[in-house]
């Protein structure tokens, strides 16, 4: 198996003109709308009406621009508060949903980056928020200074810990990062069903952890509904944070030069093997991250069925950011109010949230071959190389 | 004299190149056209034009007097035309027949494959043109220079009678190239008609009836081989005077940079490649390394760079051992290395420039302050070696896979030669390179060599070897045959021990 | 292409002026919002239950009944912030797991109903924190808690069960230790143990005992392999019936014995030979628990304007929980069913 996509664009902004920014951004964008098209064609046949599914979708991912107006008067003419923040709860709630996304998004990334193909956020991704979450509400009386610095490590650095040991197999065994992190998934659940029906388990019957306490709690920004959180802006510092460590530093450096060519990072003399390790161990961090992000900024506890898959999703998040954390922040935007105003759209026009998935999943197959999309628009071919993501199963 | 084949003002555009402009060339019927030009003049364009693999933007082709269409492979073929490719397209667990019936295969009975039918022709093909091919045998097992004759027989089966051969020379001992211009003699005095493409300029002196020269995808000129020279035909295809002979002064050899011995070592597939070798390189010496590829001269240059393990013996740089150490470590004691296969090795070929100038030295100042990489440091080296070593690129910002092969070449070269070395391994340094580019490699070499370095060059040109040699040692099947002194040797005699003839008995047939 | 960009600026158009719209007309009918727990609208016992009284309700008392399917804890709070922010007169949600967010929700607005399916008010333990750890210290006015005795009817198929055994052992199994699904498996053990007296017979239990207040749980609700293995290992321990109280476990179960013919299945919530009719020749009966009756009776009266909080409890006498056909049941086991159900309902048998 292995997995193929067109060139990403290797550094930074100084060399790549305008025009070719355009050229890397023009596929995804088709393949999204055509996405949208064909959702919408999927719609008609099960007999609703895209246009007031999509109207739905849009109102709920973004807000009615009329009632924000209307909010923004009310606030001026009386002071009060609470029909502006009902305006802007959709958006809030579209970035709320993004924050787990661009984490798990920018974890597949940087293992892509180096050749490696990380299946196992989404078990990270459950060990980083149940370590947070044991930091979060088994200490109690820390300042907030103190405290949530605290937690969001714990789940860093569990996710981080997860992600090593298929890391450190590959390295040590040789043993294929993508049955190994599909093996860590599995152990994760199972351990989770344990945890939360035993040692974690708050008292009362339920099989949840206790909620975290408030000085582990990433601020909000507004009072409820709104659940609108720090965790945005650390989402954003994160993906800054791995474009410079990819293209800025040596260690990224190494990263990428083994992940496009091993056989010529070992002839400069890189260390292959170590960086493995390292990769898996920053990829699963920060699928712990966003693990952390979500129990400390939305949940405050887990339960089972913690994740709405955000791990596996982060593979197409990767795929369709072409694995620059740029890319995968626009990406995971998109999956924010795609997933975020499904719920209007729902409601609104009775059409069932699967149906995201689906243009999800159309998405996915456009992005990872390009050429349906570029044959359908008669979009030429810029240049024909290709670079390998991952390597086989017997390399 | 009938021409049997024309190309009448072919014109081939690719975005933002013009790959063929208005190529005519004419095929007499029963000789042998020598197409020459550089890498990226355009001839395997043309022939991929003339096997109907690109469709000509203008111009047409003339078939016999008959202007004809040719849509595909099949059209070609067709017209009688064959093709044998550089790189054979053979299936090694299958057997000749079964390879020379692929996608043809006959049945009789409807259904049943009928094998003896082919094995007969092909016997029947081999006796006629001596090409002494066992149709039975397995590709596996044959020697390169058989496998090549496989091909012409696959092209002969289909009853071509114009037959394409693109770099045939390329992969075949000095012996082999023999064997395959005897068959050519046979093939035209059969009456076919035979396209042949190369780089070789002796190659091209010594088969060929007409010769055509093309730079730049513009026809330069043809020319008779009989007023021919090496030198003139070198000029029409660089477009400027080149000099072909090595300018090198006697060797000053010094101290022994490298000494190895008794080395073994096993290739990724766990074989015993390399069988108890031992030499050493002094400094100010060109020791060149002969030997027909495959016998074990990569798996020597990995294991001295630290890129394969060893299995006993022996490596010691200025004395010290380096044989269980990093490949970091070789390379920061002063070694540096021109790999073989430089896409695989020597680029990252979806990195820029810049970054390919700084790939075994990123970590260090000035290129880098703690973790923190040096843009400025960066762009500014690669501007600096781009303008140095002349290479022809839009900017340093142009990823690598981008640049011809004699560019590419030239980023490594430059990247190896800015820092300090007390060894050069140069292994294939001008495989697939122009003639301009192989001048300016050779001369760089050289010119490490008269610094004081050490320089191991391993190559299976031969005409390199002696070119740029002070000692040659030939390899055969993982051990070194013999090591002689560059003038006292001929081609010929390299050429028995590259074929394994034990040093005392090559030296009697000298 | 031009076509294509033509359709593309007619959608964005139409997705604007819809927006602007604000939704579309709305209705002056009685509005009922269902919000699933993780097991989706289509999970065939529960949130599908469920939502079979909301859909009784739109056809038969012409409310306008729609739902939510939740993918993710997260979505709970949303979901029924969606509900909230349409103006939703009942909103109905599925599940323990949404306790604390309805109880939040439903003081926050305490001019809208709710209705929480298997969980109720007061709920909160010594030392809780409310609307944290649990949800209210005090019944809410606006909430009702849908609860079921489920003991009763599970009672009768232990009854039945025992009667029914051939090797003289039956079994049981949860999916999580929670009292919604022990409650089940205290009757049924409850029922077995009334037959033994009755019967002077010494049928076993295997994979509950009330006594230790353990026994044998999946850790899942979703795991049809684990169900098979339970169920699997149940045999070999000598058991030919089992109720697997676990949700699509027991489907895993269910096609166990139907390949190996070794076992038969009681069913819970809905009748199994309906919902799960491809096994209805290994089902020996089904716990119904009849969630959609209460949803039923919940909307009819807060659409008569007669709801009022506190906890509804499902019972057989009430018609709330009940037992489906027993396969092959004699006419005298028939008639001591009946019998063992009127003396559940008088109290003179107790169903623990």
């Amino acid at each position: 198996m292995s997995n193929t996509t067109t060139p990403a664009p290797e550094t930074g902004k100084k060399e790549k003109k305008s025009s070719s920014i355009w050229q890397e951004l023009l596929v995804p964008v088709l393949a999204v709308v055509t996405g949208l098209i064909l959702g919408a064609i999927v719609i008609v046949m099960s007999g609703e009406n895209p246009f007031r599914a999509y109207g739905a979708l849009f109102a709920g991912s973004f807000g009615s621009p009329v009632d924000f107006f209307e909010g923004i008067r009310i606030y001026f003419t009386t002071g009060e508060t609470a029909a502006l923040i009902k305006a802007i709860y959709p958006f809030t709630e579209s970035l709320v949903t993004a924050t787990p996304y661009i984490f798990a998004g920018l974890s597949v990334a940087i293992g892509f980056r180096c050749g490696l193909f990380n299946i196992g956020a989404e078990g990270q991704f459950f060990i980083g928020a149940l370590s947070s979450a044991f930091v979060g509400y088994s200490i109690k009386g820390l300042p907030m200074i103190i405290h949530l610095p605290l937690a969001i490590s714990a789940g860093i650095l569990g996710g981080a810990l997860w992600g090593m040991i298929p890391g450190y197999l590959k390295a040590r065994f040789g043993a294929h990062e993508v049955v190994n992190t599909i093996m860590m998934n599995w152990i994760a659940f199972r351990l989770s069903d344990w945890l939360l029906n035993g040692p974690m388990k708050a008292s009362g019957f339920r099989p949840v952890t206790p909620n975290v306490e408030a000085s582990a709690e990433l601020p909000r920004f507004f009072s409820d509904p709104l659940r609108f959180n720090l965790g945005f802006f650390l989402a954003l510092l994160a993906a800054y944070l791995v474009y410079w460590f990819l293209f800025k530093t040596t260690l990224g450096f190494e990263i990428r030069s083994v992940g496009a060519n091993p056989d010529a990072a070992k002839y400069a003399g890189m260390n292959i093997i170590r960086n493995f390790v390292l990769v898996m161990f920053i990829s699963g961090g920060l699928a712990g991250m966003a693990g952390a992000s979500q129990v400390l900024g939305v949940d405050h506890w887990v339960g089972q069925g913690f994740s709405a898959g955000y791990g596996f999703d982060a593979i197409a998040l990767a795929l369709l950011g072409k694995s620059h954390p740029a890319g995968v922040v626009l990406a995971a935007l998109l999956f924010g109010f795609l997933r975020s105003g499904a719920t209007d759209m729902q409601s609104m026009a009775r059409i069932p949230v699967d149906i995201i998935s689906i243009v999800q999943g159309m998405i996915i197959v456009f992005i990872a071959a390009p050429d349906i999309i570029r044959w359908f628009y008669r979009i030429r071919t810029a240049k024909k190389e290709e670079t390998v993501l991952t390597r086989g199963w017997g390399s | 004299m009938t021409n049997v084949l024309e190309l009448r003002g072919i014109t081939k555009r690719f975005p933002g190149v013009l790959a063929n402009d208005k190529i005519d060339i004419t095929l007499r019927e029963g000789k042998i056209l020598a197409l020459l030009g550089e890498n990226g003049a355009g001839k395997s364009t043309l022939m991929n034009i003339l096997y109907g693999l690109y469709k000509p933007d203008e111009g047409k082709i003339i078939v016999r007097g008959k202007e004809v269409e040719i849509q595909g492979p099949n059209d070609a073929i067709a017209q009688g035309i064959g093709m044998v490719h550089q790189h054979f397209m053979l299936v090694p667990v299958m057997t000749v027949t079964e390879n020379v019936m692929l996608g043809i295969e006959p049945v009789k009975n409807g259904v049943i494959l009928d094998k003896e039918k082919v094995a007969k022709r092909i016997r029947e093909i081999s006796d006629e043109y001596g090409l002494e091919v066992d149709p039975t045998a397995y590709i596996k097992d044959l020697p390169v220079g058989i496998q090549q004759r496989v091909e012409i027989i696959k092209v002969l089966y289909r009853q071509a009678d114009i037959l394409i051969l693109d770099e045939p020379t390329a992969v075949l001992t000095p012996q082999e190239v023999e064997g395959l211009f005897k068959i050519i003699d046979t093939l035209i005095k059969a009456g076919k008609s035979i396209i042949f493409i190369t780089h070789k300029l002796k190659e091209v002196l010594a088969v060929a009836d007409d010769i055509t020269v093309l730079r730049l995808g513009t026809v330069v000129g043809s020319i008779d081989p009989k007023e021919a020279t090496s030198e003139i035909l070198a000029t029409m295809m660089v477009g400027r005077d080149v000099n072909l002979v090595v300018q090198k002064q006697p060797a000053k050899p010094g101290e022994p940079v490298l000494v190895v011995e008794d080395l073994f070592v096993r290739d990724e597939r766990q074989h015993l490649t390399v069988q108890g070798v031992s030499f050493d390189v002094r400094k100010g010496e060109v020791l060149g390394v002969a030997g027909v590829q495959g016998n074990g001269q990569t798996e020597l240059v990995y294991a001295l760079t630290g890129l394969l393990p060893l299995e006993a013996g022996t490596i010691r740089l200025l004395g010290e051992p380096i044989h269980h150490t990093t490949p970091r470590n070789i390379l920061e004691r002063g070694v540096a290395h021109i790999p073989e296969d430089r896409q695989r090795h020597g680029l990252i070929l979806s990195f820029p420039i810049h970054d390919n100038m700084m790939l075994c030295t990123y970590y260090k100042p000035p290129f880098a302050r703690g973790i923190s990489l040096q843009e400025k440091a960066i762009f500014s080296n690669a501007e600096a070696l781009v303008k140095q070593y002349d290479v022809r690129t839009p900017s340093i910002y142009v990823n690598a896979g981008n640049l011809s092969g004699g560019n590419q070449q030239k980023v490594i070269v430059a990247r190896e030669f800015s820092r300090p070395i007390e060894l050069l391994i140069a292994s294939q340094p001008t495989r697939g390179l122009d003639v301009g580019s192989i001048e300016y490699i050779h001369k760089q070499i050289i010119k490490k060599r008269d610094e004081g370095s050490g320089v191991l060059l391993v190559s299976s040109e031969l005409d390199e070897i002696l070119a740029l040699s002070d000692r040659i040692a030939v390899m055969y099947k993982g051990q070194i045959m013999d090591i002689v002194d560059a003038d006292k040797t001929s081609k010929e005699h390299l050429g028995l021990l590259m074929a394994g003839v034990h040093p005392s008995e090559a030296s009697i047939k000298n | 292409m031009k076509k294509f960009y033509f359709v593309m600026a007619a959608l964005v158009v139409a997705s604007l002026v819809i927006t602007a719209c604000g939704g579309g007309a709305s209705s002056n009918a009685f509005k009922v919002g269902q919000v699933t727990d993780l097991g989706g609208i289509d999970d065939k016992s529960f949130n599908a239950t469920a939502y079979a009284g909301v859909e009784k309700a739109v056809a038969e008392l012409g409310v306008e009944g729609k739902y939510l399917e939740s993918t993710q804890q997260a979505d709970y709070a949303k979901n029924i912030q969606q509900f909230l922010d349409e103006d939703t007169d009942l909103i109905i949600t599925v599940g323990f797991l949404l306790g604390v967010d309805t109880a939040t929700a439903a003081k926050a607005n305490p001019d809208t109903m709710f209705a929480i399916v298997d969980y109720a008010y007061p709920d909160c333990w010594e030392g809780a924190v409310e609307g944290k750890d649990c949800g209210s210290t005090t019944e809410i006015s606006n909430v009702l808690g849908l609860t079921f005795s489920t003991d009763q009817a599970g009672f009768l198929a232990g009854y039945a069960a025992a009667a029914s055994t051939q090797t003289g052992k039956v079994a049981t199994f949860g999916g999580i230790n929670l009292p919604t699904v022990n409650i089940f498996m205290k009757g049924y053990e409850a029922g077995v143990n009334y037959y033994n007296a009755q019967k002077g017979t010494n049928v076993e239990v295997l994979g509950w005992s009330t006594e230790a207040g353990d026994g044998s749980f999946t850790g899942n609700f979703d795991s049809l392999d684990d169900g098979r293995s339970f169920a699997e290992s149940f045999v070999q321990e000598g058991a030919d019936i089992i109720m697997p109280v676990a949700g699509p476990v027991g489907l895993g179960s269910a096609a166990y014995c139907q390949e190996s013919g070794s076992c038969k299945i009681i069913g819970v919530d809905t009748d199994w030979t309906v919902s799960a009719s491809e096994y209805s020749d290994i089902i020996l009966t089904s716990v119904l628990k009849n969630m959609n009756v209460a949803v039923y009776d919940a909307i009819k009266a807060a659409q008569s304007g007669d709801f009022a909080g506190g906890v509804y409890v499902g019972t057989l006498a009430n018609n709330g929980v009940g037992i489906a056909n027993v396969a092959g049941a004699s006419d005298e086991l028939k008639s001591e069913l009946d019998a063992i159900k009127q003396g559940i309902i008088d109290g003179t048998i107790s169903a623990q």
